[in-house]
């Protein structure tokens, strides 16, 4: 009777550590997609046509990595990309709209007005080990670019957007960390765009252009 | 064994047991202990009126702490609570209504800059389409200030169980700044600061004391806040503030 209760705690135990190790197993490597719904900047679009141009790498972007004696991640962060900056540039500029590839066609250079290419250049993040770390921390960098139709670059600068969140649920965490960041980016980008000192040349060449066009409309 | 053994076995017995008696309930009664601190400042007799609502907002610039999600929401959730509950504007909703200008790099860090914020084009008509009077900024976090002791656990085929006496104390400092839209000024700001020491004896079984600072520091906040906003004249005039 002894010998088949000690059998039954043996069974019972072998039972808990199975546990504990798929348990440890599941709990090394996180695969996330960065998931959020952006809210519309409140900025005045400025006069100005812009062709978007997403490249792959930016629509498709995952980071991979393998911290040593923790977890591997996989951050897929593609879709959130298109989302935050679609949103952005639809309020920042009176008209926008998709392009594939620069120099754009002739028949399509007088339809816009300049054409914006951002990349994500970096993207950096800390998970906490210790208990007494309480956030998770993202950092990215993007590089954004202006081009004229015709494929001539007007301006580029880095935008950089940090976020960070109550360490809690792992993917969660990050998931809502990598969004301040990204929310942080929209920030900056539509509140500096036409700060950029080449950008502000720019934009008032193209309002004596069209001051120009328009006087000359009333003189003919 | 005599009877005189037995007696003196039984009288050792009886002290030990009542030592260990004595200790728990010391453990119990000075394990789970909180202190707390409130210091309110009004510096007007602004209050809010029918139809007129408050925001619960969150301080995120620094890089050493960030008040707590939970406890914005718990401050949020108390004061639109109860009968004589105030109408609390959703704090996600309004930092999404006034994006990009309420994110952590771009919130206005005084009332000079509330004002200069409301001047852009559409700020002023956003921010009075939500309803929203006063804005009220926690800033603060909870942390653990102390811990020490410690509890061994032992499991084996017969059973398990734990030993010892392990202690932790956290501390809530928060402090919540009242702006008033319409005046375009700081109305005043309450100084929250609670220390809770729990305890976790365990004698086989660990029976956590626990000790809920942060709680404890929502429910005094809310309830000057609330004082704050309906009461004009609780408060004697404080010092300068941003």
């Amino acid at each position: 009777m002894e010998s088949m209760e000690t059998g039954n705690h043996l069974r019972l135990l072998r039972r808990c550590w199975v546990a504990l190790a798929c348990a440890a197993i599941s709990g090394c490597s996180t695969s996330l997609v960065v998931n959020a719904i952006f809210p519309q900047p409140l900025v005045d679009p400025l006069p100005v046509r812009v062709g978007i141009l997403f490249d792959e790498a930016l629509s498709t972007y995952a980071h991979e990595e393998k911290i040593p004696q923790q977890a591997s991640y996989s951050i897929q962060l593609g879709d959130a990309n298109v989302s935050m900056l679609s949103q952005l540039f639809n309020s920042m500029f009176v008209s926008t709209e998709p392009v594939v590839g620069l120099p754009l066609e002739t028949a399509d250079q007088g339809r816009l007005d300049a054409v914006i290419r951002p990349e994500l250049e970096r993207f950096e993040f800390d998970v906490p080990i210790q208990r007494t770390d309480n956030f998770v921390e993202v950092w990215m960098q993007y590089q954004m670019r202006l081009y004229e139709t015709d494929g001539q670059l007007i301006a580029e600068w880095p935008v950089t957007g940090y976020g960070k969140a109550e360490h809690g649920n792992r993917g969660a965490a990050l998931n809502r960390a990598a969004v301040v960041a990204m929310r942080e980016v929209g920030a900056e980008i539509s509140t500096e765009f036409s700060a950029q000192p080449a950008v502000e040349y720019w934009l008032e060449e193209k309002q004596n252009e069209s001051a120009l066009s328009s006087e000359a409309g009333r003189n003919n | 064994m005599s009877r005189h053994c037995l007696q003196r076995l039984a009288a050792t017995t009886n002290t030990r047991a009542q030592a260990l008696a004595a200790a728990i309930a010391l453990s119990i009664l000075a394990g789970c202990s909180v202190t707390s601190r409130m210091e309110p400042y009004k510096r007007t007799d602004a209050v809010i009126n029918e139809g007129e609502q408050v925001v619960v907002l969150a301080r995120k610039h620094h890089s050493t702490h960030e008040t707590e999600a939970a406890f914005v929401d718990c401050v949020a959730g108390a004061l639109a609570s109860g009968s004589d509950g105030l109408e609390v504007h959703d704090t996600v909703a309004f930092e999404d209504q006034l994006y990009p200008w309420f994110e952590p790099s771009r919130a206005p860090l005084s009332t000079d800059e509330l004002s200069e914020l409301l001047d852009k084009p559409d700020v002023f008509d956003r921010v009075q389409g939500t309803g929203v009077r006063f804005l009220v900024w926690l800033d603060g976090s909870t942390d653990r200030v102390a811990s020490g002791g410690g509890i061994t656990c032992a499991a084996g085929v017969g059973g398990a169980g734990c030993m010892g006496l392990a202690w932790w104390e956290d501390d809530a400092r928060y402090d919540a700044t009242v702006w008033d839209i319409q005046e375009l000024d700081s109305t005043g700001t309450i100084y929250a600061d609670v220390r809770g020491r729990s305890t976790l004896p365990a004698i086989v079984i660990p029976i956590p004391l626990i000790a809920r600072p942060r709680a404890a520091a929502c429910r005094g906040m809310t309830e000057q806040l609330r004082q704050f906003l309906t009461a004009p004249t609780s408060y004697l005039p404080g010092p300068e503030l941003q």
